[in-house]
């Protein structure tokens, strides 16, 4: 196992959001986390790099316990764990090739000129090398969400996280990403672990698949383990019914 | 529901209260120490602090300057119109107006006014992107928010706070002079005395503006760092945000003030 979540708890305030997840990444394979909204598919991953802080449980990385780190310890763990967040998160006031730039600076202490010229390469490898110069601004969600993939991959990390990659995309867009997502599995062996609520990504992309109920991961398993599951709540979310036994927050 | 439990929820709910403001005390501390540190380490985006300076002092020129105007010329019509029914001698106003515009007013309307235009801009710009996830982006990409967001426009605020209470002391006190020639014929020659102006009024008068420079960027950059949720959230953080910036302000010319009373007693 390369990442272990260990019976996990958090809340916000009085609501419990984590009640004792418990799950294991082996590396190289591409994991999705499913579930409803707001059941904590992304809280579940941001503790990961440290962006929350679990209230109890541990998170193992590559053979060492992380949730105790502080903010300056997680620096090095950010450098191999990367995230793609669900809105692009592209700096307004930066051109795409110094968005890119900025982590090879501040992580890796690159001098501005060399790494704006690997900022083009990963642009290259997103086929937004042409758009290098634009603010985020100008550009499409689509080209956004492409651009923010290449800041994740500009660091090389062995992990990244993707959140709700295709949320908001056209199908074509959305089908890209995901084959970006398993080129990065299959080519580079990089794990990555996603969270959606696409079933094409799912049922097309995915080694395994966790889903998360309640609070804990409800089934975990492969695509076939899935698609056969007799599991009421499970067929309910593949199924998109409305009405069945799945409570859902907020309805 | 049985007295006890009743007990029970009020002591849990206080007890969270507590819980509550002691932490949100904390970040503000962690917010101020970490804004400090990030100013004398120098580590902040190039070229980030002269725009801010542009954004803070510039902008707000014309707005400080008609405010602090308008408060001068009101309050030399209205002194001299008592002062006028009382003693009949206006031959000190100016002498007078300059002393407490310099050590208070100027600095503390100026700070004012900023509490409000730059308070909510900064907690309007870091609270929309604490919401978007920016910040957790900046995180990720091995940049500290606070040096990121909050030192270039600490530094920014506390430099042009000076600036601007400066401008905003002649302007209240130039347009108070000729309200008072103009209105109650005192003459320009007597009001324009800047003989009782000395280096202690000069000296609290700074102290206040460095002091609201620094409270107004910190308190307005915790309220943005806090934000939650959506756009309610950033409204939420930018209401925060301005009135505890102007709070600030009153508490801490209460402080100042009060401290140089104790200090320099009959000097002020």
């Amino acid at each position: 196992m390369i990442i272990e979540f260990r019976d996990i708890h958090k809340a916000f305030g009085p609501k419990q959001v984590l009640r004792g997840v418990s799950l294991g990444i082996e590396p190289g394979e591409v994991m999705f986390i499913i579930g409803t909204s707001g059941v904590g598919k992304s809280v579940t991953i941001k503790h990961l790099i440290g962006l929350l802080r679990i209230d109890t449980g541990e998170i193992w990385f590559d053979g060492e316990r992380i949730d105790k780190l502080s903010e300056r310890q997680f620096y090095p763990v950010r450098e191999r764990i990367g995230m793609v967040f669900q809105h692009s998160t592209l700096f307004d006031s930066m051109t795409l090739r110094e968005n890119v730039a900025l982590p090879l600076r501040k992580h890796k202490g690159m001098r501005q000129n060399r790494a704006l010229r690997e900022a083009d390469k990963r642009l290259e490898q997103v086929h937004m090398g042409e758009f290098a110069d634009r603010y985020p601004a100008a550009l499409s969600d689509g080209m956004r969400k492409r651009a923010a993939i290449a800041r994740t991959l500009t660091l090389e990390p062995e992990v990244v996280l993707f959140d709700e990659p295709t949320t908001g995309l056209d199908p074509v867009s959305a089908r890209r990403i995901d084959r970006l997502i398993r080129e990065l599995a299959d080519t580079v062996g990089c794990t990555c672990i996603v969270v959606s609520h696409d079933l094409t990504s799912i049922f097309t992309i995915s080694d395994r698949i966790a889903f998360i109920y309640q609070g804990r991961v409800h089934l975990c398993g492969d695509q076939d383990a899935f698609r056969h599951s007799s599991d009421p709540v499970v067929q309910q979310f593949i199924s998109g019914q409305s009405s069945g036994p799945m409570e859902t927050p907020g309805f | 529901m049985n007295p006890r439990r009743r007990i029970k929820r009020a002591i849990e709910r206080v007890g969270a209260r507590t819980l509550d403001f002691l932490s949100a005390a904390l970040f503000l501390w962690s917010v101020f120490a970490h804004t400090l540190v990030g100013t004398i380490r120098g580590k902040r985006p190039k070229g980030e602090v002269v725009k801010q300076m542009y954004i803070i002092g510039n902008k707000s020129l014309v707005f400080v300057g008609v405010t602090l105007g308008f408060i001068g010329m009101v309050m030399i019509y209205q002194t001299c119109l008592q002062f006028g029914r009382i003693t009949g001698d206006l031959s000190r106003i100016g002498h007078e107006f300059a002393k407490i515009l310099v050590h208070d007013f100027a600095p503390t309307l100026t700070a004012m006014m900023l509490s409000t235009r730059v308070g909510a801009g900064i907690a309007a710009e870091v609270g929309s992107m604490k919401v978007t996830e920016q910040v957790d982006a900046l995180r990720m990409s091995g940049v500290a928010p606070i040096d990121y967001l909050i030192v270039p426009r600490f530094i920014a605020c506390v430099v042009m706070m000076v600036v601007l209470s400066i401008f905003g002391a002649v302007v209240a006190f130039v347009l108070g002079g000729l309200t008072a020639a103009n209105a109650f014929g005192v003459n320009t020659h007597t009001y324009f005395d800047l003989s009782g102006v000395n280096f202690t009024h000069l000296g609290l008068g700074l102290t206040k503006a460095v002091a609201y420079g620094m409270a107004i960027p910190i308190i307005s950059g915790y309220c943005g760092l806090r934000a939650q949720g959506s756009s309610e959230g950033v409204g939420s953080a930018t209401t925060a945000a301005v009135i505890g910036s102007s709070f600030a302000v009153i508490v801490l010319d209460f402080i100042i003030s009060a401290f140089g009373l104790i200090v320099l007693g009959e000097g002020l």
